[in-house]
């Protein structure tokens, strides 16, 4: 009984320091990034390090603006491209597809997932660059190829987290609508789709996250010009670029100002969170 | 029923996706046929900033200004930024209208170096400086050469100052040249290792730049053949990383390659030069010129420049071609 007893509060300590372990982590990374950034925010000035718009820190000059916007605008692009296609498929997966089809897809789709993000960065490289400097005007180093890998990139969050959610839409919605005299699509895009929305705004949100914190890639084949861009066919620096870019190089205020870039990403990341929490919530009221 | 509508929806969408891939590979090879450098822009490429190769490569290119009291390059912000060789290299060798520079160690077939002045760069024109675009590799420690520093122990000085003897000698600027670069000393001592009893024995540790990592590996294994008791540890890093391990004393000798700023400069540290490392100015091999004069180089990268129509030395070549061909 006693020794029992012992090993149920070792499990117990040991269970405890493994749920303690990410909490201790992410209050890590809060206190090195807040720690070092809050002082370099303090010496630029925070308007001029978020609307400055010239980034040059060997002049001192660290205004992330056209980081930012690019941030915004390639995670924009990920989102066109890759939302509609997610979307699509997961409703295919989980309504239409046939067993054998779905056997072929869903471990492509996993698999997607499953690649390694400087892998998708080198294919961009070595294969969209080309194609859009081929075809339309510029180097291929832009906006577009960035979006369009990015897109490719989230599309397994969204496909699986919306299928999720389509899957877990009570079953006599679908056949209350078929005996009120629904065909199938109608069912599925006019009950089924709307039931699981919350979901798929979930997953949404998610690829949004996805797609703002990703840098291997995106370096690649963004061309990485720290100028907001003029068309879809310019280059364009994120945040993400922005720091793994010139971490390796950076002393000083710079490294501060680089440090203060994370601080800024981390609180979008953070934004983010809070907005997938709301939205799931919303979903569990209704 | 249901079946056959799949059947005939998946022929559909297989018919559309040739049809877009045939599109496709038709706007290719049109692209492909319509290239045309005169008047298509020039895709520059730099490096990131604080990168060592993009601040030797400004300041050999006269690419600098002063504003309030520091240096700054005045490469064109509209410059594709690659932070890698391997990035740089794929980018021109596969882009017609393209300009980069690279380490001159990492050059290989893949891009086409340009002559800068009439000057070709390699290991010859950049040891008797004729080739004028070169950088300096150096060693970072935390005292003077020769001196022992507060921060260790005995033992680790006297293998720190044999191993920095031997590294400036003559046999360790033998390995720095068989690597493809320039050595930085005119005339090298000749490195005489100690009587066995004497020799230096312990670790160290040397840290930095991934540039001078693959040199200093070669100098270490050759002095550890010379040296049996002592053991040295290269890490690969960067340039700062080295530089702040030698300021906390995690490591005993940083590697640079880029000169200290100075707030490194006012914590003591010391930067002993250890070799040249040339600057090639790269293109695509299929690129029509093979010179281009310093000054052409600093306003393409400036963004004075944008087609290639514009550059002088373009001008003067195809009008040589116009009356060749007449």
């Amino acid at each position: 009984m006693r020794q029992s007893s012992f090993k149920e509060t070792a499990a117990r300590i040991c269970f405890m320091a493994a749920a303690a372990l990410s909490i201790v982590a992410v209050a890590l990374i809060c206190i090195f990034l807040f720690a070092n950034g809050i002082p370099a925010l303090a010496e630029i000035g925070l308007p001029e390090f978020l609307l400055g718009q010239t980034w040059k820190p060997t002049a001192d000059e660290f205004g992330i603006f056209p980081m930012i916007i690019g941030s915004i605008y390639v995670t924009v692009g990920a989102i066109i491209i890759g939302v509609p296609a997610g979307i699509f498929t997961a409703i295919y997966l989980s309504r239409f597809a046939s067993k054998g089809i779905a056997r072929i897809l869903r471990p492509g789709i996993e698999l997607l997932a499953g690649i390694p993000s400087v892998v998708y960065g080198f294919f961009a490289l070595m294969v969209v660059v080309p194609l859009i400097r081929t075809t339309l005007p510029g180097n291929g180093f832009s906006l577009l190829a960035a979006a369009l890998i990015l897109g490719i990139m989230i599309l397994p969050t969204i496909i699986t987290v919306s299928k999720s959610a389509l899957d877990a839409v009570p079953k006599n919605y679908y056949e209350g609508a078929l005996a009120l005299g629904a065909t199938h699509e109608r069912a599925v895009f006019r009950i089924m789709v709307p039931a699981a929305f919350s979901g798929i705004m979930a997953a949404v949100v998610l690829g949004i996250g996805r797609a703002l914190g990703e840098t291997m890639a995106v370096v690649m084949v963004a061309g990485n010009q720290p100028v907001i861009p003029e068309s879809l066919l310019s280059g364009v620096r994120t945040l993400t670029a922005n720091i793994v870019l010139e971490m390796g190089y950076a002393a000083d205020l710079h490294k501060g100002a680089l440090i203060a870039t994370g601080v800024v990403l981390f609180v979008l990341i953070m934004l983010i969170s809070l907005l997938f929490a709301a939205i799931k919530k919303r979903g569990e009221k209704s | 029923m249901n079946y056959q509508l799949l059947c005939s929806f998946a022929r559909k969408a297989l018919t559309l996706l040739f049809a877009l891939c045939a599109t496709g590979a038709a706007l290719v090879s049109l692209g492909c046929a319509q290239t045309n450098l005169d008047t298509e822009p020039i895709s520059v490429y730099s490096r990131e900033d604080g990168s060592g190769t993009r601040s030797a490569f400004a300041s050999l290119f006269g690419l600098e200004t002063t504003i309030n009291d520091k240096t700054v390059d005045t490469i064109t912000p509209t410059a594709v930024v690659t932070n890698s060789t391997a990035v740089m290299m794929t980018s021109v060798a596969s882009d017609p209208a393209a300009i980069g520079y690279i380490s001159y160690g990492s050059l290989n077939d893949s891009v086409k170096a340009l002559a800068i002045d009439g000057v070709v760069p390699s290991i010859e024109t950049i040891k008797d400086r004729s080739y004028k675009v070169y950088r300096t590799f150096a060693l970072v420690t935390d005292a003077p050469f020769e001196e022992t520093s507060s921060t260790h122990n005995q033992e680790t000085s006297i293998l720190k100052n044999d191993f920095l003897r031997f590294v400036s000698s003559e046999q360790g600027q033998a390995i720095i040249e068989s690597e493809g670069f320039v050595s930085a000393l005119s005339d090298p001592a000749l490195y005489e290792r100690a009587a066995a009893s004497q020799r230096p024995h312990g670790k160290l540790v040397i840290a930095g730049s991934s540039s001078v990592t693959g040199i200093m590996e070669k100098l270490s294994e050759a002095y550890e053949e010379l040296n049996p008791d002592a053991s040295i540890e290269v890490q690969q890093s960067d340039s700062t990383t080295g530089i702040s391990m030698v300021q906390s004393g995690t490591c005993d000798i940083g590697m640079t390659s880029r000169d200290l700023t100075s707030s490194e400069e006012a914590s003591g540290m010391v930067a002993t030069p250890l070799a040249y490392d040339g600057i090639a100015v790269i293109v695509n091999p299929d690129f029509p010129l093979d010179d281009l004069s310093s000054t052409e180089v600093a306003r393409i990268f400036s963004g004075e420049i944008k087609t290639f129509g514009e550059l002088p030395s373009w001008q003067q070549t195809s009008k040589q071609n116009d009356t060749t061909g007449a």
